[in-house]
């Protein structure tokens, strides 16, 4: 409750801070080319926006109570095989099902054709259903296993994530409240420490399942993510079972909504996955979220924006076009080399008065970050400035790029497992984009270094300094966190030593709960 | 901890808040801020900077070549009494660049070591202290001349509830002025002006005795609230420390009476006046020479024993021989106006200041009158001051 009023004190700051912003950008004086202005106004506003909505979703930041689980109440655990994935990992998963403390039964829903899979299942007492030539991939082997089971708890288990024994004494306690329709817990990883591009992807998610989720909770829209969420069976029932297709989870999330029934997001670590740890599997993960959540836009919340509330319209909406950030990126790149190659200049502002302005807004979105922090799952270890999950989102702009235009073409992407071992990835193959980029700023100041002590007048050259050096301070920051990616594609040249789950311990994993 | 501790420690903590609250303010200015002052400070060093490390790298600049005028430039007192013609130019593309007074320089082949820029009174970052304007300058060799315009209500009303409304500021404003009501932002400019520490010459609201132009001047004002509110602007630049400024005192000599406003012997550095020959284009004007603008007024002029600078010197083409205007004007100089010791050519291609409607004071485009110029200032031997030059 004290956070979320200083929150909402900052947030009022912020947005009084946003507006003198907009008085200040939007003046007939600041437009330089017409055409650009608009473009780059667009991308800013889009980019503070972001900002703003953030705070908004962090205004409604809340933890639900504990509750009590009766012992009666029968679930299920669907994990997934498909052919390729290796049997090792699945020896871990299946075993710490097992000690799940819970009365519950294990079902393998195996597609592999390979005799090893069952045995492996029933040595670990789960229940091995063997699902040929099911469409929809892993949503539609759900939905066919839903058919063959009875238990009214479905939890979906990603099979690299290790469930701890204290899993369902977290979640089942929510489902006495007959209106909710699931109940999803935080992800948090065991080989994040293993690569660069691990750890940043892990930084991407500690905001999200920490304040982000538990904002979305508070305004009554906390989503499922595809791991380790736990259905209603009578919920997935009324929507016709387990959306499909990319972004599988929060389709299925937004259809519960608009059938009426509540979500709970408890922001505790009861289970432990894989996050991608080369660079190559990260960036086929990325595309393939950011293909699949404009659906969540395009085609979910135009159908079902009305049986929404307003506060899970906001929501979902600003979910939905979370990958526009592949759009405005490159905009925001190619500026300052437009103005130091050829002087267009979108907007004629002075730098430093877009600094004293723009400050007080930066300011005060830095501070709810850091007080935000204190809602972080797990903020002795998650705390911190992120600085990899940033420069890899940087990174990630041609990946949202394309998802945002398969999105509007209405291409489809082919379904692409999220890796679960790291795979060779040859260097230049997922580093030219930041070769590329860097070459481009070396060519560039060369040539302003030579431009501005032999071609440019002398009358001129001071008058223009504040300028020319504050573009190329502005292409300087891209450039620092490409030497991130860069790291990241360097290290994707060779093999790990060793599988991340032989790390894993399933007898001491997990806290007492 | 006894009482005394106490007091102490309540002391000594006051006195920090007290002295880190007046740092930021001293920082920044009312209108500008700390962090846009310090900003602005930024751009200027990243500017001068930059010169110096071309000047290393593709060798001196025009700087070098300007380097007989350090004497004025670097120092107060050579700038007070100059024993040399100091030419200089306003050009139309400051504050953007000062291109066009090189590019004029080159065509007349003689140095304009003063560059003069217009800057007006207001809350907007551009009627602030000029510090990266007066840095390039500097930095080019040359000496800035700022014409400093007492524009009141460019003051929004919204930030200074304490002034009177925009309709009624300019009735005695300059007594307001007197009084101390824009101290605020007197004070921020001197700092400004002081932590330039070069030599800057001011010229503070020019021609305060034309009743048609400005609202500083006798249709709002009596010369006593005149002199007295450049008395206080004075006062307060000394106050702040900023003895770097040389004042320019600029009646327009055209009417009456305009010597009596002249504030004082202690407060004026130079004598100043523009000579700007319209010719027949306004109703107001005709083709008059050099002679018939100041002819009568000069000895008036010189009688107050400070340089004079002639601060707008130009002639529009419509009406009379422009060249002969220039060759006229320029060799009479040494012989008919001994103390005049510095000629600005007011340089402006789209200049609608006074006729409303464009008209063009530059000379560049113009060859015969520039080739006409040229040979005057060499002739006079205004072209080489530094007697490296001229043959």
């Amino acid at each position: 409750m004290r956070d979320r009023v200083l929150i909402a004190a900052l947030a009022g700051i912020g947005i009084a801070a946003v507006l003198r912003l907009a008085d200040w950008w939007f003046r007939p004086v600041h437009v330089g080319q017409p055409v650009l202005y608009v473009l780059l106004s667009l991308a800013f506003w889009y980019a503070v926006s972001r900002i703003v909505l953030g705070w908004v979703n962090y205004a409604g930041v809340a933890k639900p109570p504990v509750r009590a689980v009766a012992n009666d109440m029968r679930v299920a655990i669907f994990t997934t095989s498909t052919p390729g994935e290796p049997i090792a990992m699945f020896e871990r998963t299946l075993a710490a099902c097992r000690r799940v403390r819970h009365p519950h039964t294990t079902y393998l829903l195996d597609d592999t054709r390979d005799p090893r899979f069952r045995e492996l299942a029933e040595r670990h007492g789960a229940v091995c259903l063997e699902l040929l030539d099911v469409p929809g991939a892993k949503a539609g082997k759900i939905n066919r296993a839903l058919a063959l089971t009875d238990e009214p708890f479905v939890l979906v288990l990603d099979p690299d994530h290790v469930p701890f024994p204290e899993f369902f004494d977290q979640v089942l306690g929510h489902f006495t409240d007959e209106r909710v329709g699931f109940v999803q817990v935080s992800q948090a990883y065991y080989n994040q420490r293993r690569s660069f591009t691990a750890a940043g992807a892990a930084e991407q998610t500690y905001a999200f399942y920490g304040p982000g989720q538990m904002g979305l909770f508070g305004h009554g829209a906390c989503v499922a993510i595809g791991a380790n969420c736990t259905f209603r069976r009578s919920a997935l029932v009324s929507i016709g079972g387990h959306g499909i297709g990319l972004a599988e989870d929060l389709v299925t999330a937004i259809r519960l909504h608009a059938e009426g029934w509540r979500s709970v997001y408890v922001p505790v670590v009861v289970s432990r996955g894989l996050v991608p740890e080369d660079l190559g599997s990260f960036y086929r993960q990325q595309l393939k979220w950011a293909r699949g959540v404009y659906e969540v836009a395009f085609t979910e919340l135009a159908r079902l924006a009305g049986r929404l509330t307003w506060r899970q319209r906001l929501s979902y909406l600003t979910i939905g076009t979370y990958y526009l950030f592949g759009v405005t990126t490159p905009l925001f790149l190619i500026i300052p080399y437009l103005f130091l190659w050829t002087g267009v200049q979108p907007a004629r502002m002075s730098f430093a008065e877009f600094l004293t302005v723009s400050a007080p807004v930066a300011i005060v979105g830095a501070a709810i970050y850091l007080v935000m922090q204190r809602w972080l799952c797990d903020p002795g270890s998650e705390r911190g400035l992120h600085w990899r999950g940033m420069m890899l989102k940087i990174a990630c702009w041609p990946v949202f790029l394309a998802g945002t235009v398969l999105a509007v073409l209405h291409a489809e992407i082919p379904y692409i497992p999220t890796a679960k071992e790291a795979v060779r990835g040859r260097f230049l193959r997922l580093a030219w984009p930041q070769l590329v980029l860097i070459g481009l700023y070396v060519v560039t100041i060369t040539r302003v270094f030579v431009m501005r002590t032999r071609g440019t007048s002398e009358g001129s050259l001071e008058l223009s300094a504040e300028a020319v050096w504050g573009m190329i301070a502005f292409a300087t920051l891209p450039v620092i966190a490409s030497f991130g990616t860069l790291f990241a594609a360097w290290q994707a040249r060779r093999l790990p030593a060793a599988a991340p789950w032989e790390t894993i311990d399933v007898d001491t994993i997990g806290g007492d709960a | 901890m006894t009482r005394r501790q106490r007091l102490v420690v309540v002391t000594v903590f006051v006195a920090c808040a007290a002295a880190a609250v007046a740092g930021l303010s001293a920082l920044g200015s009312a209108s500008a801020g700390p962090l846009s002052s310090a900003l602005g400070w930024l751009g200027a060093m990243t500017g001068s900077i930059e010169h110096r490390v071309r000047d290393r790298v593709a060798g001196p600049g025009r700087r070098a070549r300007l380097a007989w005028a350090a004497p004025y430039r670097d120092r107060i007192d050579g700038l007070r009494r100059p024993d040399v013609m100091l030419l200089g130019a306003y050009d139309g593309e400051i504050p953007r660049m000062l291109d066009g007074v090189v590019a004029l320089e080159e065509r007349l082949d003689a140095p304009l070591p003063i560059i003069q820029a217009y800057t007006a009174w207001g809350d907007r970052a551009d009627q602030q202290f000029p510090l990266q304007l007066v840095t390039a300058i500097e930095g080019l060799g040359s000496i800035p001349l700022v014409t400093w315009e007492p524009w009141l209500i460019d003051f929004e009303s919204g930030r200074h509830p304490e002034l009177p409304l925009r309709d009624a500021r300019d009735r005695h404003g300059l007594a307001a002025i007197a009084r101390g009501d824009y101290d605020f932002y007197i004070d921020t400019w001197a700092r400004s002006a002081a932590r330039f520490e070069k030599p800057l010459l001011v010229r503070f609201g020019h021609e305060m005795n034309d009743p048609y132009r400005y609202p500083w001047g006798p249709q709002n004002n009596t010369k006593e609230e005149y002199i007295a509110a450049w008395r206080h602007v004075v006062t307060r630049f000394r106050q702040a420390g900023a003895t770097n400024v040389l004042w320019v005192w600029s009646p327009h000599v055209a009417y009456e009476y305009w010597d009596l406003y002249y504030p004082g012997d202690d407060y004026v550095d130079w004598v100043a006046t523009g000579v700007l020959n319209f010719g027949p284009i306004a109703q107001w004007s005709q083709w008059w020479s050099f002679a018939d603008i100041i002819g009568t007024k000069y000895p008036t002029l010189a009688k107050f024993g400070k340089p004079i600078m002639i601060a707008e010197f130009g002639s529009l083409a419509v009406g009379g021989d422009r060249a002969a205007w220039y060759a006229d004007a320029i060799r009479s100089l040494p012989r008919d106006y001994p103390a005049i010791r510095a000629l600005l050519f007011f340089h402006a291609r789209d200049d609608q200041t006074v006729t409303y409607q464009k008209v063009d004071w530059t000379v560049v485009g113009d060859s015969a009158v520039s080739d006409t110029i040229r040979a005057a200032l060499r002739s006079t031997g205004f072209a080489c001051p530094g007697a490296a030059r001229c043959r």
